[in-house]
Order: structure tokens, then C-alpha cells, then sequence
């Protein structure tokens, strides 16, 4: 209870001075706690009274006893040291809520600035804080750029100045000064074709931290929340946010399985645009492996008829020329620019029979892809477009379109809200015609990618979102009116009958639509003209965003996301809307990094690309780039506390990890180098489409494998305990020790087996030749029960299958939040996992077929292998 | 951030023998004679002096060290026989020792008893709580037994056998709705 030495109050190098004299709170403080927590309690001889013990005395004195500790409890808690800024909810703390209570609640803030007084804590504002030793040189720095930027405008102007004088002296003395052009006509830009685009000079401020990477458009926004790629790490050549800084592994699970939403910044996809004749993009796209595995009735067929006129989306696998089915290069979505429909006929869209003028009419096409095979497809479709006779020209179009990805129940709601179609921001809309997106889009609200018709699309013309910010929570449609009408537009889906051209494939449009977005300082003064608590008037020189909005189901009811395409620089002002908006439910949009997108894809059970697909040209890339990653994690340990590869013991006398342990080492699938030719060539397995995949795995087709070293993605579940870790190694069960795959077999768990065995099973004895024949039953009955599987760790454990039975690795592999158990994304080598022909001729295989989807799971430095299942991935 | 761990006993002086220095008539039931109050000097000081005689006696000089630092009573009832010690949390086993080893209250007090250790917490307010729970399990326990004229019932013999952590199963349901009854822990109680 010592009071701090006052003496200390004029060293200038204390951090806190001490308190005043005259106000000093401190010791009151403790005075204060050392009461509460003091527990009072009565003498003995004031409790019995004349040295006389009995029950009413004795009842008494535990009563007080009682009174006195219960005071205690709630005194010490009244005083707990629980400081303001601690009451506020945890996403909602700030860390300079500790030095500020500025920063605080309003409820809380009389109570911390008391608090403040109390503990000595000395308010901090970022403006007067004194800079650090590296500020203070950034800062001095900063201080001589701006002098001499100063100075040498000053003498820019006066040049300037100058030259403006001659001039005007030129024309006085010649003739009238030519008139300039009432309306600026936006010159049309001449695009290059065919050459890949440079990303957009940044500001001079940001120029120098973006020599080697490029910054998403909300990068400022994403660096202050989220961790970044390291600066000379770029993730494909861009600075992305990697997972927000709070820590959300689980809430992210909620928003996007059971309540709000996720949404990310995606505009690193790359965007390729097509230019041509419908027969000529047709080929194009064949050629890359477009409907490659349907027979007919696919992309090209009927079904894909909606596709082709712009109304539907398609998303599948891209291969290289003429490959399907190796070689594939990405996931993409294609999209196609509906037609510009004439005037007078709007039956030619429902038929086939156009007129012949028609099919001259060039189209337009729009491949989006991930980033990481964006290079390999690039060079693939420039080949192909000049071989298409027509040719169709390609255009980047990676900087212009950006995009925002945005999964969970309450996506819709958030998307609705914050974009508002141009014609509906205008006026009312008539309520019987639905044939336009705007119409359309604000019944959307309460839809999910899952409860509309499959891969459907929307373009139209967004307003400037910062007119209505913040934005305010929509009103979901209650009425049965309403509800009968979002029925009828789910079901029959008008925007198919109507196919309209979206405006965000014009160039014209996108840069005319980025060039007229207002300043933010306009916007505020519009703002505060406006009437209070209406949002400011549009004005016929408004941007129009154009906007395409596409939503794609996942494998779940949930899974479903929502795609919008914006021009590059509207992202941001749409970003920042997205983020505030209020949700129905409470709270707002939550947005994600790159783990989050991963870690979405993996409770879906879904693979993520590139990292889940090896034997693809991106997936061992990035394999690549993992395994250095965990090999310098591993050389950081030290010795005695990093996983000894060479001395794992495996069972059965062997010894030492297969292959590399800190990688997913497929070279070693492949077959095993004979002493014979000693230079091993490096084996490059191929990934292959699912669909053909499920045909192959099934034993269904009868050629042979093609191509050889093929890989499958598959799922892994497991049957036992477990979580697999990326890295973990998947072998099938063992083909040459019997004995082993029988006692693997064990191991399934049966239905008797589940059973938690709460006694020992007595010892069994066999009866006597004249007991009743039930109990002969009985006895055999027991000696033919299946064994209960032995446990991890006892003796009678099997151990791994050798390396002849490895086939394959897991990629990704942790706890799945959305089964409750551990499970994985691997991927298999075909040839190993393929039910031989003769058993599918067979007619009573089917235990044979379930043991094939058996498989053991053993984490890399571990000896112990846990029984799983796989099933192929999406 | 290091936090000092501690771990806090709850005690309870017995008196097997002979209710001290207060006047018992025949009646008194067992109950109560064995809760016996202690006498007024027995203050915090004596209690202390008690613990670190019998550390030193048993663990001698190091054991002593050990438990010097952190050794505090945070609350002494002598009416009703009940404290609560804090001790450094890796060797509080040695003040349980001490406790449990000694025979008689020290000088000034100077009477034969047993000091049982029912329940070490990590924290004062757990300590408390099960404090409460024990007073008001004695408050019905002696009332029952003055009913049923003071016989030596089962409850002693479950009380005294009741022994660390242990939770005692209420004897009456009046008071399980007591704020510090809804332990979990209140099936796992051993009596053997």
C-alpha cells in the first residue's frame, strides 16, 4: 500500500509522471480493494455468548458465517479490475480505446476516463504523440519532398504563365481564336489486341510498393484488417489479404453455413475477353475442352442454349488445345454477351430460325480465370483465336473488370442493398413487366445461388453506392402478394426469354462509367445539401456502373456464392458499401482472405485450386512453393525438436518417411528407378475432369488408362478418430501381406463393434453335451462374433501397408467445422485405385467394391495409420 | 503476462475429543460438539506459526522456504472452526501435510483436535463458495440431529469421512437450490 515516490515526478524520462500530490488516487485505490476483498468474521465469545454452546448459538454463528462470506464474494467482485474498454464486445475493442476514451463507447466512456484518472494513464492522440526515432526520418523526409515538389510548381507555373502570355499575343495579332467543341466527344481509344495489360499506374505515393506485384483496388482498406502477402512475397503478382487479423476460423464457418455472409475481394481473377463470330468463339472454346465431356446435350447442346444467348453462366474445367481430357489449365466461368436484339422481332430469340445477318453479327465472350493459370490459358486462347477462321480477337481485360465474391444465407440481402439499378433509382417500377435484370433484382433479396434456377445471370446499370451510404437495412418482402411473385420469377426465370446485351462488355462503357465517378468530396457536399435523412437526389450525370451479377451453387445448399463483375475502379466505392451494410439479422458482412476461401472450399468438401490440384501446371507450382515453405519451418526447429525422418519406425522392420516428409512428394508414385538407367526423369502427372474420372474409377470404361500418371481429387473421410494433416500420406490396403489387409479389415467399425462395451464379455466355456441347444446356439453364435478393432497404440494394432501400396497424399487435411471431424482433400493415383475389369464383370463384388474405397491414412513422422474412406471430389 | 499461481485450503478444526473452554450440557448433539467454536485466541498469527512449526518439523528447512513466500490466512472464523489459506500452488501439499499431521492447537489455545483440509481451489472465490455450502449443510445437519435428540447419526460419520475435494452430496433438498450447488462435480462423491 506504498504510495510511488514522488521524487520522481520532475525526471522527464518517466514514461508515466507520477501522480499529483494534491491528486493522488492511488493508494485509494488499493485502500479501496484491500477492503473489498477483506472477509469479516465475528469473535467467539460474541457468537456464544457465556462460553454457552448450543444449537441456536451454533445455527447463528454459521449464519453469519454464511452472510459474511457471500458480502465477500459480491464486495471483491464489485471491485474486480475489469477495465471499461474490456466490456465492450471483442470485435468491436480497439487497441487505442486503451489510451483514449474518445474510442469507447459513449455508455462506457465517464466510467474509463475516471478509470483513466485512476491508474495514471496519460491520453494519447495519434497527432500528438511524439514519433518515433523511424517516424521522425519518414516525417523529415516527407517535410523536404513537399518543399521541393513546392518550388518546382512554382516555377512550373510561372513557365506556364509565360507561354500562355505569348500566346495570347499570337492570336490578337492573327485571327479569332478557334472555338473549342461544345460537347466533349470521348475519342475511341485504338485497343492492342492480343498483348497482355500493365496494371494501372498508382498513385506516385504507392508507386514504389508496387514494382513487382500490383495492389487490389481496396487495398488500403484490406492492409489496415487483414495480413497481407509479405512485401516480397506477392501471391500471382499480387499484394492479397492472406485472413483478417482478428481471429475468425469459426465465426467464418457460421456467416457462410447458418447466419450472415463472407465476401472477398477478388479482383485478382483475370478476365479475358473474346471478340468474334459465334462459330469462330465456338470453336475456340471447344477446342479448350468446353463441353468436352457431355455427349451432345452439354454446353453446345439445348441445354446449353441459355448459356449461348447470354442469360446463364458456364463453369467448368479449361484444357489446352485439343487435350480433354489432360492438361487442364483452370477452372473458369464463361460468360457470353447476349445479342443486341432489333426492334421489331423479340420472337428470334426464343427460335432457332434467326435471320441470316444475324450469325455475321460478331459476339462476345468473357473467360474469367483464376490468376494462377491465367499465363498457360492466355497463350493457349491467342493460339487458337488466330487459328479460327474468322479469327477472334482477345483482349486482357485483367485491369478493367474486377470483381467481389460474396458467400452465406444472407448474401443476397447484402448485394440487393447496396446495388440499385439505375432505372429503379429513377422511378417506381411497373410491377407487371419483368423482363429487365433491374426488375427483377430487389426480389432477390431473400434467394440464395441454391433456391434459383442453376447459374443464372444479371447485368445492368448500378447507381453510385457512396450516394447511399451508409446503407441502410432493406425490408424483406412480407406480403403473400410478393411472395407468390418471387415464386413466379424462381420458377420461370423471364430474364430467359429476354436476353439483353450486358453493358459492362463496352469498353466505352467501362471507361465512361469510371471517368464519371464523383470525388468523394463532391459526394459529402451533395450529402449535406441533401434533406436530413434522405439520401442525396441523383442527377442525370450520376455514373452508371455497369454491373453482371452471376451466382454459382456449390456441392451444399450453402455453398452457393454470388459473383459480381464491376468495372476495375468501381470496386472499391462498392467494397466500402458492401462492408457497412446492416444485416437483417443483425451485424454486418464479414469479408475473407485467401484462407478463407480455402477454407470454405475444404468444409464443402469441395477442392480448391490451385493448392488441391497437383497435376496441373498451377497446382505443382504452388506445391512448390509450400514445400519451401515447410522445409524452413522445419530447419528453424531445432534439432531435438523437429520430426527425425530417417528414424521413423513404420513397422514390420521398416524404417525411415517415404519420401520427402515435409512434402507431398509425388515422384515417389511413380515407378521405382531400376539400377539400369540411373538419370530418374521427372514423371508429370496429369489431373483429370471428374466426369471422366467416376467413369475410370468404376472400372465403367473399357479403354485404358490415358493418360498414364493420372491423378484423381478425392475426398477423405474418416472412418475411425483422426484428423489427416496436409502431407499425410494415403495408402490403399495392403495387396501382398493378407494377413495385414484382413486385420485392417478389422478394423471397420461394425454395428457390434460401436457398441461401447461396458463389461468384459465373460469368459467363454463350452457347454456341457447335455445342456439345451439354445446355449450350443449361443456358444457359436460368440465364437464367431467379430472382434472388437484393437486400439491406436495396443500391440495387436496393424501397421502401415508397404510403399507399394501408397497411392496417393493428402493436400488439405484438418478438423472440418462443418462435419466435426477430421477429413481431407487428396488426390490419388488412378492407376492404383482403378477396380480391375475382371471384377467388374464379376456379378458378387460388391464387399470387394466397398473395400476399394478403403483407404489408410498416415500422417508424415507418424507411424500410425488411421482407416479413412475417399470418394471423388467436385 | 506471468501470473503467481496459488492454491487456496479450506480448513476445518475438529474437536473428536471434548468441546473446548465452553460449557456443554449432556444434550448437546454430536454434531455440534465436534464443530465445537475455538476459543478467541486462536488468531490468525497462531494458525500461521502452527503451519510453519509442523513444515518445519516435517520437511525441515527447504520445505519451509518453499511455502514462506506465499503462506497467507485470508480469512479466519473462530466461531465457527473454519479457515481459508493461501499457499504457492507446487507446494501446497506441504501445508496439507502439516495441517493434517498436527494433534493439538498450539500454545496459547493448547487443545487436541484434528484440522481437516475440504477442498483446495485455485481461487478464493471457489473456496468461498464451497465455505457457504458447508455452513449451510451444517445448519440443517444440526438442527436435524438436536431433532432427533442428539444420537450420533451417519452424517458425522459421512462428514468426517469426506476429504478433499470431494464434494458432499446435500442431505436435504431445501438446500440445493443454494447458488454453489449446481457442481457438476456433486455425482462423482465417494464415500468408502
Amino acid at each position: 500500500m506504498s504510495s510511488t515516490t514522488p521524487q520522481s515526478n520532475n525526471t522527464s524520462s518517466r514514461k508515466r509522471k507520477a501522480p499529483i500530490a494534491g491528486n493522488n488516487h492511488r493508494p485509494h485505490k488499493y485502500a479501496r480493494l484491500n477492503n473489498a476483498r477483506k472477509i469479516s468474521s465475528q469473535t467467539s465469545d460474541k457468537a456464544f455468548s457465556e462460553g454457552n454452546l448450543n444449537v441456536d448459538k451454533f445455527v447463528k454463528a454459521r449464519e453469519y458465517e454464511i452472510k459474511a462470506l457471500e458480502d465477500g464474494l459480491r464486495k471483491s467482485k464489485a471491485v474486480l479490475s475489469q477495465r471499461a474498454f474490456q466490456d465492450v464486445p471483442k470485435d468491436l475493442r480497439r487497441r487505442t480505446a486503451s489510451h483514449n476514451v474518445k474510442w469507447i463507447p459513449k455508455r462506457l466512456r465517464p466510467r474509463a476516463a475516471k478509470e483513466m484518472v485512476e491508474d495514471n494513464t496519460p491520453t494519447v492522440t495519434a497527432r500528438r504523440r511524439k514519433p518515433s526515432t523511424h517516424q521522425r526520418l519518414r516525417l523529415e523526409t516527407a517535410k523536404r519532398l513537399q518543399k521541393l515538389s513546392v518550388k518546382s510548381k512554382e516555377r512550373r507555373q510561372e513557365k506556364k504563365a509565360q507561354q500562355s502570355e505569348a500566346e495570347v499575343k499570337v492570336s490578337v495579332e492573327g485571327e479569332e481564336p478557334k472555338q473549342a467543341s461544345p460537347a466533349l466527344s470521348v475519342c475511341k481509344p485504338r485497343v492492342k489486341m492480343a498483348t497482355l495489360k500493365t496494371a494501372p499506374i498508382p498513385k506516385a505515393k504507392f508507386k514504389k510498393r508496387q514494382i513487382h506485384k500490383t495492389w487490389l483496388p481496396t487495398h488500403l482498406w484490406h492492409s489496415k484488417r487483414a495480413h497481407m502477402t509479405p512485401p516480397k512475397e506477392p501471391l500471382w503478382r499480387f499484394a492479397l489479404p492472406l485472413t483478417p487479423t482478428a481471429k475468425c476460423y469459426r465465426t467464418t464457418h457460421r456467416a457462410t453455413t447458418q447466419r450472415g455472409a463472407v465476401a472477398w475481394d477478388m479482383s485478382y481473377m483475370s478476365t479475358i475477353g473474346l471478340d468474334g463470330p459465334e462459330k469462330s468463339i465456338e470453336g475456340l472454346l471447344k477446342a479448350l475442352g468446353v463441353g468436352a465431356d457431355g455427349d451432345g446435350s452439354g454446353a453446345w447442346g439445348k441445354s446449353g442454349l441459355k448459356w449461348r444467348q447470354g442469360t446463364r453462366t458456364w463453369e467448368g474445367w479449361l484444357h489446352e488445345r485439343e487435350e480433354w481430357p489432360a492438361k487442364r489449365i483452370a477452372p473458369a466461368t464463361v460468360i457470353w454477351n447476349a445479342k443486341t436484339q432489333p426492334e421489331e422481332d423479340v420472337l428470334v430469340a426464343k427460335g432457332e430460325d434467326a435471320p441470316p445477318n444475324k450469325s455475321k453479327e460478331n459476339r462476345k465472350v468473357s473467360i474469367r480465370v483464376h490468376p494462377a493459370g491465367f499465363m498457360q490459358l492466355w497463350e493457349q486462347v491467342i493460339r487458337l483465336g488466330k487459328v479460327q477462321k474468322p479469327t477472334v480477337t482477345v483482349e486482357d481485360l485483367r485491369f478493367e473488370i474486377g470483381s467481389i465474391e460474396i458467400s452465406g444465407p444472407n448474401a443476397a440481402e447484402a448485394l440487393v442493398g447496396i446495388l440499385h439499378p439505375e432505372s429503379l433509382a429513377k422511378g417506381g417500377t411497373d410491377m407487371g413487366n419483368l423482363d429487365g435484370a433491374h426488375d427483377i433484382w430487389h426480389y432477390l433479396s431473400n434467394q440464395s445461388p441454391s433456391s434459383l434456377p442453376p447459374n443464372i445471370l444479371l447485368a445492368f446499370e448500378a447507381s453510385d453506392p457512396r450516394l447511399r451510404h451508409p446503407p441502410r437495412t432493406i425490408q424483406s418482402p412480407a406480403d403473400l402478394d410478393t411472395q407468390k411473385r418471387i415464386r413466379q420469377i424462381c420458377t420461370t426465370w423471364p430474364l430467359d426469354s429476354n436476353p439483353r446485351p450486358a453493358t459492362l462488355f463496352e469498353r466505352s462503357n467501362r471507361l465512361k462509367s469510371q471517368r464519371s465517378l464523383p470525388s468523394q468530396k463532391s459526394i459529402n457536399r451533395r450529402k449535406t445539401l441533401a434533406d436530413p435523412g434522405q439520401y442525396p437526389k441523383s442527377r442525370p450525370n450520376d455514373p452508371k456502373i455497369p454491373t453482371l451479377v452471376f451466382a454459382s451453387r456449390g456441392n451444399t445448399a450453402t455453398a452457393g456464392t454470388w459473383t459480381i463483375l464491376l468495372p476495375w475502379k468501381c470496386i472499391e466505392p462498392v467494397w466500402r458499401s458492401l462492408m457497412y451494410y446492416p444485416l437483417a439479422i443483425g451485424g454486418s458482412v464479414r469479408f475473407g482472405g485467401v484462407r478463407e476461401k480455402r477454407q470454405i472450399a475444404f468444409e464443402s468438401g469441395s477442392a480448391w485450386f490451385p493448392g488441391d490440384f497437383p497435376g496441373t501446371k498451377a497446382g505443382d507450382e504452388w506445391e512448390l512453393q509450400e514445400k519451401v515453405k515447410r522445409k524452413a519451418e522445419w530447419e528453424k526447429r531445432p534439432k531435438g525438436r523437429r520430426v527425425e525422418w530417417d528414424s521413423l519406425d513404420l513397422g514390420m522392420g521398416r524404417k525411415g518417411e517415404i519420401g520427402t516428409g515435409w512434402a507431398c512428394d509425388w515422384q515417389i508414385l511413380g515407378p521405382k528407378p531400376t539400377e539400369a538407367d540411373a538419370d530418374v526423369k521427372e514423371i508429370f502427372f496429369e489431373s483429370l475432369p471428374r466426369s471422366f474420372a467416376a467413369q475410370l474409377v468404376a472400372g465403367k470404361s473399357t479403354e485404358s488408362i490415358h493418360p498414364p500418371h493420372a491423378l484423381i481429387t478425392v475426398e477423405i473421410t474418416m472412418i475411425t478418430k483422426g484428423v489427416p494433416q496436409t502431407c499425410a500420406r494415403i495408402y490403399r490396403l495392403p495387396t501382398a501381406n493378407i494377413d495385414l489387409r484382413a486385420k485392417w479389415l478389422a478394423q471397420v467399425p461394425t454395428p457390434a463393434s460401436k457398441r461401447p462395451s461396458v463389461k468384459k464379455a465373460p469368459t467363454l466355456r463350452r457347454p456341457g453335451a447335455d445342456a439345451p441347444l439354445a446355449e450350443h446356439k449361443g456358444y457359436a453364435a460368440a465364437l464367431i462374433m467379430v472382434a472388437t478393432p484393437s486400439q491406436v497404440g495396443s500391440a495387436d494394432y496393424p501397421p502401415v501397408p508397404d510403399e507399394d501400396d501408397l497411392i496417393g497424399f493428402v493436400t488439405t487435411g484438418k478438423f472440418n467445422l462443418g462435419e466435426g471431424k477430421g477429413s481431407g482433400i487428396a488426390s490419388l493415383l488412378l492407376e492404383k485405385v482403378v477396380v480391375p475389369n475382371t471384377l467388374v464383370s464379376g456379378e458378387d463384388h460388391t464387399a470387394l467394391k466397398k473395400e476399394h474405397t478403403l483407404c489408410i491414412v498416415r500422417d508424415a513422422g507418424q507411424s500410425i495409420g488411421r482407416l479413412a474412406k475417399w470418394e471423388l471430389a467436385l | 503476462m506471468v501470473r503467481i499461481k496459488h492454491r487456496y485450503l479450506l480448513i476445518n478444526i475438529l474437536y473428536p475429543s471434548k468441546a473446548p473452554n465452553f460449557s456443554t450440557k449432556d444434550d448437546i448433539p454430536d454434531v455440534i460438539q465436534f464443530r465445537a467454536p475455538t476459543p478467541d485466541n486462536f488468531e490468525t498469527g497462531v494458525l500461521l506459526r502452527m503451519i510453519k512449526e509442523g513444515v518445519n518439523e516435517l520437511y525441515g528447512d527447504y520445505g519451509l522456504g518453499m511455502i514462506a513466500g506465499s503462506l497467507k490466512i485470508i480469512y479466519l472464523s473462530a466461531p465457527t472452526s473454519t479457515a481459508i489459506i493461501r499457499v504457492s500452488r507446487d507446494h501446497y501439499r506441504l501445508v496439507w501435510t502439516a495441517l493434517t499431521m498436527a494433534t493439538r492447537l498450539p500454545k496459547p489455545v493448547d487443545l487436541p483436535c484434528v484440522i481437516q483440509v475440504v477442498r483446495t481451489s485455485g481461487t478464493i472465490r471457489k473456496a468461498e463458495e464451497e465455505a457457504i455450502r458447508r455452513a449451510k449443510a451444517s445448519i440443517v445437519r444440526s438442527k436435524q440431529s438436536a431433532q432427533t435428540n442428539g444420537s450420533v447419526g451417519i452424517d458425522i460419520l459421512r462428514d468426517f469421512n469426506l476429504v478433499g475435494r470431494y464434494h458432499q452430496p446435500s442431505p436435504a433438498p431445501n438446500i440445493r437450490d443454494g447458488p454453489t450447488n449446481h457442481d457438476s462435480s456433486e455425482s462423482e462423491v465417494q464415500i468408502d
